[in-house]
């Protein structure tokens, strides 16, 4: 993929700088991508800690409970623990449990960090799975027609006309519980879309003049789709790429919530269904950081997809 | 429509027989007998082959790997496991006679096959079968061979099962066994779990009428039984379908007409400051998670403040805050969509025209865009629809009320498989039956277009 972007920017350097300059010039964009590093950087930093903690072969602070500390509200200094509470020589030590903890007294950010890295692993992997499928299948019908585009309309015509949560979580049922059934129902079910506007757009590109002059050359079909089309059609990879990650954020929330997807490890999910009872007992931190931390990676990533969209292609907008 | 149809099926059979694991199992669990799995099996036609065969595996014997265990010939006197170089088998000694441990009776008046893979080395031996209550004996001899050879043995079941005794007879050499199979025959070669399906699925039925003919009957879709609670689905599915439809119509019609005008608005406004509020709002209420809007609302509306019942579905006023989230979740992304539809129209030529001849901007929204943009519109109803039936989901089994959401979550709880493949085939038929609908309404609305 890095080595046909490259040869893009190097043979029209002006698209995709024209895009960079039209995005740069759009600042809440600019913020949202700089949000989007943030996550990034944060679910990085979660998989180190978890490969750390693999690595090492012990329980992982983020999942040690610590009964002495349960449900300690949010706070930036607390005062730590066997020391005088008769007021004097009280030590405080800053950031220990800056979002609290949880019923088990762990800590509510370190959770919300791994969180942030299963995340980005179901926004990466599914991203892995459904972008050749939808790209190689939108060429193929789009390229060559007839049979072939019958086939695989026909193929996606039936995907979509599936429900698309009932045939994520059916998949996550049938493939079993844990990340791997996330992975493919996600992956397997999200690609219709994509597959849709590519067909659309080679369908367009294949009566252009730069096609017929690399069949007259004598170019094979493979060289044609991938090396001459597909780079012209990449952009639409790139914006539904954005588009799509908020929202396999959000259903992976979902199939966790239910019980279906992560198993014995902090998603957001799981966080979510933890502390939704001990909200109805005044424990409202765990829900409401669990909240914000959704919800500013989710606007950060659809922000930058409108950008993205305006920048690259302001046609795409109709697609919705 | 057709097509699509079959593709459904087939993944929905793909998806619940062929990639998923033995439903008899799951919900069963480990400590049952394998008469009350095959039984299970037998109701959901599960113990057919896939999609054609003469032979389908069956539980009356347990087909064990001699490598790691000789199983139920445990219990059996003299039988012992292979040991030396080729370890991993079943030893019978010569001269003696070994009944075949059955884990229950096979069934009457049936065909079964056994596949041995055997080494005789001396003398011949036979393996013989009695009804006991006809005392009819038949039996078979094995040919001594030094190597492993493969041999079926076929054999009948008279009328009473329970009578039938099965043995090895011995005599002249020890009998190896490397592996022992049972298969049972199935009624003709396309008797599978794939004509099951379509036939359970088929609304007509082949009967055999006394005179001796056969009729083509009306015998309606049949969806399956649930084994969480033993219940038809096509039962529990309509006692689901009036709760659903009274909680996902209203949010499609509230969330259509409130989004439309909201988009109207922006679109009269366009690029003034109640637009750009309304845009930012729209992604706000977007990236706040569906969980989330249940949970928050369920807490605030419903427990603090009290304004609403919880949970339950006893009379309209359930209904409310359920329909309230539902509504309020959609909204951002309709509002945005719908916005976009509306400035696409504001761009056309007709629009020019028209405020050139000096009408009103209301005039041009509501009499000339609005009736253009109908048509996007109407498409995006058919998604929408689509996203009702599963977006109840949760809305449902968060507030108690009976519907076919609550249903499906709890069968994905329980593992219910037949509750779940018809859940998603009824969905997509819904889906498919909107389209279609659409595509109707196009021609309507649309002159341009023309069916066929």
């Amino acid at each position: 993929m890095s080595t046909q972007m490259d040869n893009v920017s190097a043979e029209s350097r002006s698209l995709w700088g024209d895009a960079w300059r039209r995005l740069r010039k759009n600042r809440l964009a600019l913020w949202c991508l700089v949000v989007v590093v943030i996550y990034t950087v944060t679910a990085f930093y979660g998989e180190v800690q978890y490969r750390y903690y693999q690595f090492k072969d012990e329980q992982p602070s983020y999942q040690r409970p610590d009964l002495d500390s349960q449900y300690l509200a949010p706070s930036l200094t607390r005062v730590l623990k066997g020391e005088d509470r008769a007021g004097r020589s009280v030590v405080k030590e800053l950031l220990r449990h800056p979002c609290g903890t949880d019923g088990l007294g762990r800590d509510v950010l370190a959770r919300l960090v791994q969180g942030t890295r299963i995340a980005f692993l179901v926004g990466i992997v599914t991203s892995i799975i459904a972008i050749p499928i939808g790209v190689i299948l939108g060429c193929l019908a789009g390229y060559f027609g007839g049979k072939v585009d019958d086939f695989i309309v026909w193929l996606y015509t039936t995907m979509a006309s599936i429900p698309g949560l009932l045939f994520i979580l059916a998949i996550a049922m049938v493939v079993g519980q844990g990340l791997l059934g996330v992975y493919l129902g996600i992956g397997l079910t999200t690609w219709v879309g994509l597959c849709r506007l590519i067909r659309g757009e080679v369908i367009k590109h294949k009566s252009s003049t730069y096609v017929t002059a690399a069949r007259a050359l004598g170019l094979g079909h493979a060289r044609i789709i991938f090396r001459h089309i597909l780079p012209n059609v990449f952009h639409i990879v790139i914006v539904t790429f954005t588009i799509r990650f908020p929202q396999a954020i959000s259903t992976e929330v979902f199939l966790s919530f239910l019980g279906i997807g992560v198993q014995g490890e902090p998603s957001w999910g799981i966080m979510i269904s933890n502390s939704r009872l001990r909200l109805w007992q005044g424990v409202w931190w765990e829900m409401t950081f669990v909240t914000i931390a959704i919800f500013l990676v989710v606007l950060a990533f659809n922000l930058l997809g409108d950008a993205l969209r305006d920048a690259l292609d302001p046609r795409l907008r109709e697609a919705g | 429509m057709i097509p699509t149809l079959l593709g459904v099926i087939m993944i929905t059979f793909i998806l619940f027989n062929v990639v998923g694991g033995s439903p008899a199992a799951m919900t069963l669990g480990k400590h049952v007998t394998p008469l009350a799995l095959e039984e299970f099996d037998e109701v959901r036609g599960r113990n057919k082959p896939l999609f054609v065969g003469n032979w389908t595996s069956t539980r009356a014997y347990g087909n064990f790997d001699f490598a790691t265990t000789i199983g139920s010939w445990k219990s059996v006197d003299g039988a012992d496991s292979l040991s030396g170089e080729d370890s991993g088998g079943l030893i019978l000694r010569k001269d003696a006679l070994y009944p075949v441990p059955f884990a229950f009776p096979p069934r009457a008046n049936a065909a079964y096959r056994w596949k041995i893979r055997y080494r005789l080395k001396e003398g011949p031996a036979e393996l013989m079968w009695r009804d006991a209550s006809t005392a009819e004996s038949r039996s078979i001899a094995l040919e001594p061979s030094s190597d492993w050879r493969t041999e079926y043995i076929r054999f009948e079941t008279g009328e009473h099962p329970g009578n039938l005794e099965m043995k090895f007879e011995l005599s002249g050499s020890d009998l190896e066994i490397s592996r022992l199979e049972l298969t049972r025959k199935t009624a003709h070669f396309f008797d599978s779990q794939l004509m099951f399906y379509l036939a359970q699925l088929c609304p007509l039925g082949i009967r055999d009428t006394e005179a001796g003919g056969r009729v083509l009957y009306w015998k309606g879709v049949d969806l399956g039984t649930s084994s969480n609670t033993n219940q038809r689905v096509s039962r529990m599915l309509k006692d689901g379908i009036l709760p659903s439809l009274s909680l996902t119509i209203p949010i499609f019609a509230i969330g259509l007409v409130l989004s439309v005008s909201l988009s109207l608005v922006c679109a009269f406004f366009r690029n003034r400051l109640i637009d750009r509020l309304l845009v930012v709002g729209s992604v706000v209420l977007m990236s706040v998670n569906y969980i989330i809007w249940i949970v928050a609302m369920q807490y605030w509306l419903g427990f603090k403040l009290s304004w609403f019942p919880v949970w339950g579905y006893e009379s309209p006023y359930y209904l409310a805050l359920p329909i309230l989230i539902g509504v309020v979740s959609g909204l951002g992304g309709s509002v945005r969509f719908y916005r976009t539809v509306m400035l696409d129209e504001m761009y056309k030529d007709y629009v020019r025209t028209a405020f050139a001849k000096g009408v009103s901007r209301p005039v041009v929204l509501f009499k000339h865009v609005l009736k253009n943009a109908m048509i996007p519109i109407l498409t995006s109803c058919v998604i929408a629809i689509a996203f009702l039936y599963t977006g109840s989901l949760l809305l449902e089994s968060f507030f108690g009320i009976p519907g076919l959401g609550y249903i499906g979550i709890n069968a994905i709880n329980s593992s219910d498989i037949d509750v779940i493949r018809a859940v998603v085939l009824i969905g997509a038929l819904i889906y498919m039956a909107a389209n279609l609908l659409t595509d109707i309404f196009y021609a309507l609305v649309d002159p341009r277009v023309r069916l066929g």
